[in-house]
């Protein structure tokens, strides 16, 4: 983590090999997001690439001081899917929601690529949800909580109750990692 | 909505802001809260650790090709970028470059006019050079046509005097001209007589010699011997017996004094 700050600099100063290296980092994260929500890989990989230029575009302007570069990078690609689905939205929006069940119905991708990874398979299923929704479909909390048609508060604590799961999982996977770098 | 530490907290706000839910104003509230709050940032850290990981844990390798095809953007893009920072350049260089090339082509325009100038000096100088050439071309060809002509008459002059015909014949002055002596070239195939009067003593300006032919006692005019010329063509008379020469008014008689003869000579 410490060297992405150099590579941020770098990248900053216009460096392609900085824009390279953190593309390495960080695009599988991202198009994950990115897929998960558009549902359409040619689409998704437009999107990716769009992400990244405007990174290398607008590098000037990311703060270090106001969060992480994934972050920032993550905001930058939810907002140009967000835009790519809402101007899709016009064409075939019939209700607020009923867009997302018909992407899921027209476009039909590897549902490998839908499954949920990682620490988050080890939640319960409602706290798994309420991620999986403003997370991975770009929802909003007011958005999510309907869609799950439980109380916002409720939907607020499922946030909660479920990040702080993962951070004790990560704090138990990083704790394991430093003892067998120990045994070692 | 009024924020702080504690609603920013119950309301998630801070896992909405992260996610990018949240409109510029609440964005930016959240930010000064976040810099004066050391614990709270602590918190958002974290938070920000924890979707880092949930992204990393489910990442998806994208196809190589759009990794290249983004190297490839951002080589060109340069020329192309809208952005603020670029177009306050661009905004810029296109005033100077304008100047930049006014000014060369100002500096053609110069030198090309400065060039044409110096072109027409050059072409007058050729054309006053091409007519003092003209004239001495002319002179030259005067002269040639002059030489042409001297060589023809000495030529012949020659040719009348080595010929394998040409007789010699010398007039030897009498008592009248003891001195005077004239050789004659005679060629009766192709009838020319030539002489050469170098050594005829001079007149003056009221007389000229003449010369004549003896044909059966009859003097015929051969012609007035020049005296400025000292190899002269003069007039060949058939079945001359002599050949002489008398001492004329200027301009040549139309018979000969005999009294005045100086010289002569029989042919045979």
């Amino acid at each position: 983590m410490q060297n992405d700050s150099t590579l941020i600099q770098q990248l900053k100063n216009k460096d392609e090999r900085a824009l390279s290296l953190l593309y390495d980092k960080y695009s599988g994260a991202i198009y994950s997001v990115i897929l998960k929500m558009i549902r359409d890989e040619g689409k998704a990989q437009n999107l990716l690439q769009d992400t990244f230029i405007t990174v290398w575009d607008k590098a000037e302007s990311y703060d270090t001081d106001k969060g992480r570069f994934y972050t920032w990078v993550y905001r930058i690609a939810k907002n140009k899917t967000l835009n790519v689905l809402r101007k899709t939205d016009v064409l075939i929006q019939t209700d607020d929601f009923s867009v997302y069940d018909t992407k899921e119905d027209a476009v039909s991708i590897d549902s490998e690529y839908l499954e949920l990874n990682g620490a988050l398979t080890t939640l319960e299923a409602h706290h798994k949800e309420a991620i999986e929704l403003v997370y991975f479909k770009g929802l909003t909390h007011k958005e999510a909580h309907q869609e799950m048609d439980v109380p916002l508060g409720t939907f607020k604590s499922y946030i909660r109750q479920a990040l702080k799961q993962l951070r004790e999982t990560y704090a138990k996977t990083l704790s394991l990692i430093l003892l067998m770098l120990n045994a070692l | 909505m009024m924020m702080d530490k504690k609603s920013l907290l119950e309301h998630g706000l801070l896992e909405q802001y992260l996610l990018g839910e949240l409109n510029a104003t609440q964005c930016e509230q959240i930010e000064v809260l976040l810099a004066s709050d050391a614990e709270l940032k602590a918190h958002f850290d974290a938070l920000e650790l924890n979707f880092e990981n949930i992204g990393l844990d489910n990442s998806i390798s994208p196809p190589a090709v759009v990794k290249s095809q983004l190297l490839a953007r951002i080589k060109i893009a340069p020329a192309q970028t809208p952005e603020a920072e670029t177009s306050k350049v661009v905004s810029f260089t296109p005033r100077s470059n304008t100047k930049y090339y006014l000014g060369i082509v100002a500096s053609i325009a110069a030198l090309l006019m400065i060039g044409s100038f110096w072109m027409y000096s050059q072409l007058n100088a050729v054309k006053q050079q091409l007519q003092t050439v003209e004239t001495n071309n002319t002179l030259l060809n005067t002269t040639i046509e002059t030489l042409n002509t001297e060589l023809e008459r000495t030529s012949s002059f020659y040719s009348d005097i080595v010929g394998p015909d040409t007789q010699q014949y010398i007039l030897k002055g009498n008592a009248l001209a003891p001195e005077a002596k004239v050789v004659s070239y005679v060629n009766h195939k192709s009838k020319s007589v030539v002489i050469n009067t170098e050594r005829l003593p001079e007149l003056d300006d009221d007389h000229d010699y003449q010369m004549w032919a003896d044909v059966e006692g009859e003097m015929i005019d051969m012609g007035v011997i020049s005296k400025d010329k000292t190899l002269m063509i003069m007039a060949y008379i058939d079945h001359a017996e002599s050949l002489n020469i008398t001492i004329e008014p200027a301009g040549g008689n139309d018979h000969p004094t005999v009294a005045r003869l100086v010289t002569n000579v029989y042919l045979r």
